[in-house]
């Protein structure tokens, strides 16, 4: 919320260090309400003020030697000045800012005495936009009567001011109107609260429960909508635009000035906080207003012209039938003040804060009205903004106040008392306050003490503080009051819990370590992906899980959660790619979201990768590494001994998803389940995505770090030395390798110590279609050296038998 | 044979003397002791020389033998010590030339500021606790006391997905599925993504959290302020000063929001507009995070005694952390993955 500093101590009396009207002032008053809980956003000179006086012209004659211009005689008090004048709008006896010569003005120009066509001219009447005031240029700025002549026009219209910008929180409705910051300011600092000037409707006041204006009645259909409906008449109006002073206030608080009657409600509004609405009374007909939800009233054309659907639920106010504002929201075109109205029908009333709440949010109709009934209007306070209103009515407006009030109250709640407890402040705030400072908080603030006991005080809050309903409502504000800073800083006495390892944490730390290691560099990607990509990235669920649709989505393409890592780290790679660069790994470890058959949903932690191009090296270059299937397959095995579940795990061509090259894949089983897939990109996705081939590593880190092996065991180091054997054998093309170790492993030989596959070969003299496999065994006894006769009969006998059981020749 | 074995000691010692390289002292030894040498030949003769002399010619022979021998091993072992010498001080390698290695990758900005924020609070004896991020309405809002169309939803514009449920707008849900599971005393945090309808400079739809929250008896605002102050001390500087001043979250009473002194301009809090820093816009002060003492309407929901036990709950923002931290200006940057970006955290 917006308001300015002067129009905040025109309602409370500060002490001196708040008061000052330099730099200083401002910024007190700025820090005090941030320290209480009500931020200050920003605070900024409200105008500049350019040095202009009030003038008043005493001549007026043509140019002679130009039309359009005029000659003004212009008295500023103390002198006379003549002054060139091009304005429609001049002329004897009005006021109207004057630059001498030398001001400058906020275009950055400077006024100089000059002469126009053979006229001197000493100085300049200046237009709002001149001025930098307004968007009117239309004529030079008229001054009201009573501007004392030759004085500051600026602090005459009490522009030299600051503009201040509060963020109030939810829970304080109250502190949405200048009013309620004043006191605020007064609990705050000792000074004391400022009723600004208002007009009592007379006597007949004292009966509140009926219509005592004779014509009008008011209906209250559900007093729990609306609990309390009050009303005056101004007659003999005259719409016109506002003073100055009026408009840049309500300007600078981002109301926009419409004509003073519609000025007045704003006004009193911003000042109160109490939201007001000016019905035409003549364009009331049925002079019976009736305040009911909806129901059957489908549609209503609000102030702004556009016609809204509505709903059974929204609270109307209507005359008679005709729906005439959309309760605590907006007003009706059909009711509207416009520049011919001369009486006027002031609602002040009380709505219902969720009703209303509901049908801003669901029309998305929110004005400066429904902000506040949805935040809680202080329900004592209708007729006091009511008779401000009719009083600046007859100030500006040329207003007639008809005597009396209407006042339906029949929904009237009293706050109830709270007991405070000594023992309970000390408890959570860990202070003890004495008596003497909670009643004076307690004072300061509109609480009344009823009761005092041993244990505590009974109290009750003012009803414009619905928050504070509780105990610990009453404990919070009485740490706000006394200052949060006075509240000394302590380490807590807590009883030891014990603690557990984070698993994710201790894996993630470690693979990620690793990781960067290989040269893989981590991102973060948003969760958010589209229907395409996700359906071709389906991740490693199994098929009867669906993806997650984001019902609001922030852009299109993002309306669903994603189900791999993929689809991010792809668009990763492509602007990457598109700044050419050589090399690409990145890794990311996040989660991913899955909708199940029966609705519920499912989150994983995933780690992915990519590598592109080579593996990226530094110092002088001597052979490049290009990525391939083995140095994929390095890096997957490399993770699984990070977790040391390299053995039990199976890697297996079958299953390979969708999106991978399936002759360049190969997925991870544990016990029968996926936990991750790895390979090339299939060439048809790189053709419709656009991109060169890469390599893909997609693994399923929740089920790693459930498997995940914290214990080693270790074995006795051997005492005797191992003898080495290499063998070649010629396979068919297809013939995959690791059978052979899987075989000799199998063979359960207990000198057989190790198997190692260290060389492929083809091409001449190897026929074609098959390949050549270099295998090294290494022989090893646990109590004894081994002979070369031993070891050389142990391995002419394996390699027959290989050679019998794969049909494989021996390559001599 | 007296003379010729005194007229071959003086040429040994004058030739020893005299010859500096290998190949002259490869000559001598052939010239001298070689198979057919010099002095190899008078030995082979002392056969020849009558028996009372033997004796005496043999001894001086062989003792110049062995002084012969002895002069060209020193001098032969000086040599390769010259050469040794001469080659280490020729060679030579530019050590200006880079070093070479396999390039290393980095870890995330965001990681790195994550993982220093759960340090400290694992130092001060805090447990982590994690939940889902498609969170129900009731934990991510209800039971934190922010009741379906209160105003405070309007504090966080929320993404929804299908059955009601919607992402967590922040981490304390966690507060209550760790509360209704378990019993006083608790130290936890929980870290994690959060996600909230906006984007712009200042705001991504998704940014991380670390909720934390202490429950036991008598847990005051006086432990609040010092586990915090300890923590944002931690994390920036040890004298770095850190202001709390009230706030409103529907799940905390009394609520803070807790500044630090602007970084940037060492809060020297400068008045004006005009020239005032840019970070903290000349108030000195850094918003740094929202905490308060848990509201004993949320102890009620969860089925906890507020008269028996109470407790401080706090969330900070990694993102905001991190960017004050580093000096980045725009949160986005973080989820762009720039690899230029990236680098720079290696």
């Amino acid at each position: 919320m917006k308001l300015t500093i002067n129009w905040l101590k025109e309602l409370v009396n500060l002490p001196a260090g708040l008061k000052g009207d330099g730099e200083e002032g401002p910024h007190a008053i700025a820090k005090t309400l941030t320290m209480a809980g009500i931020e200050v956003e920003s605070l900024r000179p409200f105008y500049q003020d350019p040095g202009v006086v009030v003038g008043l012209v005493t001549e007026v004659r043509p140019h002679p030697r130009a039309d359009r211009l005029s000659l003004a005689v212009v008295n500023i008090g103390d002198e006379k000045l003549s002054v060139v004048c091009g304005a429609p709008n001049v002329r004897v006896g009005i006021k109207s800012p004057l630059a001498k010569a030398g001001t400058a003005l906020p275009s950055g120009a400077i006024v100089k005495a000059t002469s126009i066509r053979g006229e001197s001219s000493d100085g300049m009447l200046c237009s709002e936009r001149e001025l930098d005031l307004s968007q009117n240029h239309e004529g030079i700025m008229i001054l009201p009567d009573d501007a004392p002549l030759g004085q500051p026009v600026f602090s005459h219209l009490g522009l030299n001011d600051w503009l201040l910008e509060v963020g109030v929180t939810p829970n304080r409705g109250d502190c949405l109107g200048v009013l309620g910051l004043a006191r605020e300011l007064a609990a705050l600092t000792g000074g004391s609260l400022r009723r600004p000037p208002s007009s009592h409707p007379g006597k007949v006041s004292k009966v509140k429960q009926l219509s005592l204006l004779p014509d009008v009645k008011v209906e209250i259909q559900d007093s729990r909508l609306c609990p309390r409906y009050s009303a005056r008449m101004v007659s003999d109006l005259r719409p016109g635009p506002s003073p100055a002073w009026m408009r840049f206030r309500l300007e600078a608080c981002g109301v926009r000035s419409i004509n003073s009657v519609v000025d007045v409600t704003n006004y009193v509004m911003l000042e109160t906080g109490q939201p007001l609405h000016a019905f035409d009374l003549d364009q009331l007909k049925a002079k019976r207003i009736v305040i009911r939800p909806a129901g059957d009233t489908k549609r209503f054309v609000a102030l702004d012209g556009t016609e809204r659907e509505l709903a059974r639920e929204d609270l109307l106010i209507c005359d008679g039938d005709v729906p005439v504002a959309l309760a605590g929201i907006m007003g009706g075109l059909n009711s509207e003040v416009g520049p011919t109205t001369t009486s006027v029908l002031l609602e002040s009333a009380n709505f219902d804060a969720l009703t209303i709440r509901r049908t801003a949010k669901r029309l998305d109709l929110h004005s400066e009205a429904s902000h506040r009934f949805e935040r809680g209007v202080d329900p004592e306070g209708t007729l006091a903004a009511l008779d401000r209103a009719v009083f600046l009515l007859r100030e500006i407006s040329n207003g007639q106040p008809v005597k009396g009030v209407i006042d339906r109250y029949p929904c009237r709640k009293r706050p109830s008392p709270i007991q405070i407890r000594d023992q309970k402040v000390k408890d959570i705030l860990g202070i003890e306050l004495s008596r003497k400072e909670i009643e004076r908080i307690l004072k300061s603030l509109g609480v009344k003490v009823q009761a005092r006991s041993k244990r505590g005080i009974k109290a009750l809050p003012p009803s414009y503080r619905p928050d504070l309903s509780r105990e610990a409502d009453m404990i919070e504000e009485l740490a706000r009051l006394h200052g949060y800073e006075k509240i000394p800083a302590t380490l807590p006495l807590i009883r030891a819990q014990g603690g557990t390892v984070d698993p994710y944490l201790r894996w993630g730390r470690g693979l990620r370590n690793f990781l960067i290691g290989e040269g893989l560099t981590e991102v973060i990607n948003l969760p958010f992906t589209s229907r395409e990509m996700n359906q071709h990235f389906q991740g490693l669920w199994d098929d009867q899980r669906a993806p997650v649709s984001v019902l609001n989505p922030l852009k299109q393409e993002d309306s669903e959660m994603r189900l791999s890592l993929m689809p991010a780290l792809v668009a990763n790679l492509r602007s990457h790619i598109d700044q050419r660069v050589r090399s690409y790994s990145r890794f990311e470890l996040g989660k991913v979201f899955c909708l199940n058959p029966d609705g519920s949903t499912d989150e994983n932690t995933y780690l992915a990768a990519i590598l592109h191009g080579q593996r990226e090296q530094r110092g002088l270059r001597t052979g490049e590494m290009a990525f391939s299937f083995l140095s994929l397959k390095g890096l997957a095995e490399g993770i699984l001994e990070v977790f040391g579940v390299e053995s039990r795990t199976v890697w297996t061509s079958d299953d390979i998803p969708p999106f991978l090259h399936h002759g360049k894949a190969a997925s991870l089983k544990w016990d029968g389940l996926k936990m991750g897939s790895l390979g090339e990109i299939h060439p048809d996705i790189c053709e419709e995505l656009g991109l060169p081939a890469f390599l893909t590593l997609e693994l399923d880190f929740g089920k790693l770090v459930q498997y995940a092996r914290i214990e080693f065991k270790v074995r006795v180091l051997p005492r005797f030395p191992s003898v080495e054997r290499d063998l070649a054998i010629v396979v068919e093309e297809a013939f995959p390798s690791q059978r052979i170790i899987n075989w000799i492993k199998g063979l359960g030989h207990s000198i057989i110590e190790d198997v190692q596959i260290f060389d492929q070969y083809r091409g001449s003299p190897i026929p074609e279609g098959k390949k050549s496999m270099a295998y090294s065994i290494s022989y090893r006894a646990s109590d004894r050296t081994l002979t070369d006769d031993e070891v050389n009969s142990i391995h002419h006998d394996l390699t027959s038998k290989m050679c019998q059981e794969f049909e494989a020749t021996l390559r001599e | 044979m007296k003379e010729s074995l005194e007229t071959l000691r003086e040429e040994i010692v004058a030739r020893v003397g005299r010859y500096v390289n290998k190949e002259e002292i490869d000559q001598l030894r052939a010239e001298y002791l070689g198979r057919k040498g010099k002095l190899t030949l008078m030995l082979r003769g002392l056969k020849e020389i009558p028996a009372e002399e033997r004796p005496l010619i043999g001894d001086q022979l062989n003792r110049l033998r062995h002084y012969l021998e002895e002069e060209i091993e020193t001098k032969l072992k000086d040599i390769r010590l010259q050469e040794k010498g001469q080659l280490l001080r020729e060679e030579r390698i530019d050590i200006s030339l880079p070093g070479s290695r396999l390039e290393r990758g980095s870890i995330h900005p965001l990681t790195l500021v994550m993982d220093e924020i759960i340090d400290v609070f694992l130092g001060m004896g805090f447990e982590i606790a994690r939940g889902p991020d498609i969170e129900d309405d009731y934990h991510n809002f209800e039971a934190l006391n922010i009741p379906k169309d209160h105003p405070a939803r309007d504090m966080q514009d929320t993404f929804f997905v299908s059955d009601g449920r919607l992402l967590r707008t922040h981490t304390s849900p966690v507060q209550i599925r760790v509360m209704e599971s378990r019993q006083p005393p608790l130290q936890i945090i929980a870290p994690g993504a959060v996600y909230r309808h906006d984007d712009d400079a200042t705001h991504s739809p998704i940014f991380h959290q670390v909720e934390g929250f202490m429950v036991d008896h008598h847990i005051t605002f006086k432990d609040l302020k010092g586990v915090l102050t300890h923590f944002l001390r931690q994390i920036f500087q040890e004298e770095t000063r850190v202001r709390f001043r009230p706030s409103f979250f529907p799940f905390t009473e009394p609520s803070a929001e807790v500044d630090i002194e602007c970084l940037f301009c060492n809060g020297t809090d400068r008045p004006s507009d005009q020239g005032a820093c840019r970070v903290c816009k000349g108030s000195g002060w850094l918003e740094i995070l929202g905490a308060g003492m848990i509201d004993p309407e949320v102890f009620h929901i969860v089925g906890y005694n507020s008269e028996k036990v109470s407790g401080f709950a706090f969330g900070l923002g990694v993102e905001r952390i991190a960017m004050l931290k580093f000096g980045i200006e725009d949160i986005r940057q973080f989820f762009q993955n720039d690899i230029r970006f990236l680098r720079q955290f290696r």
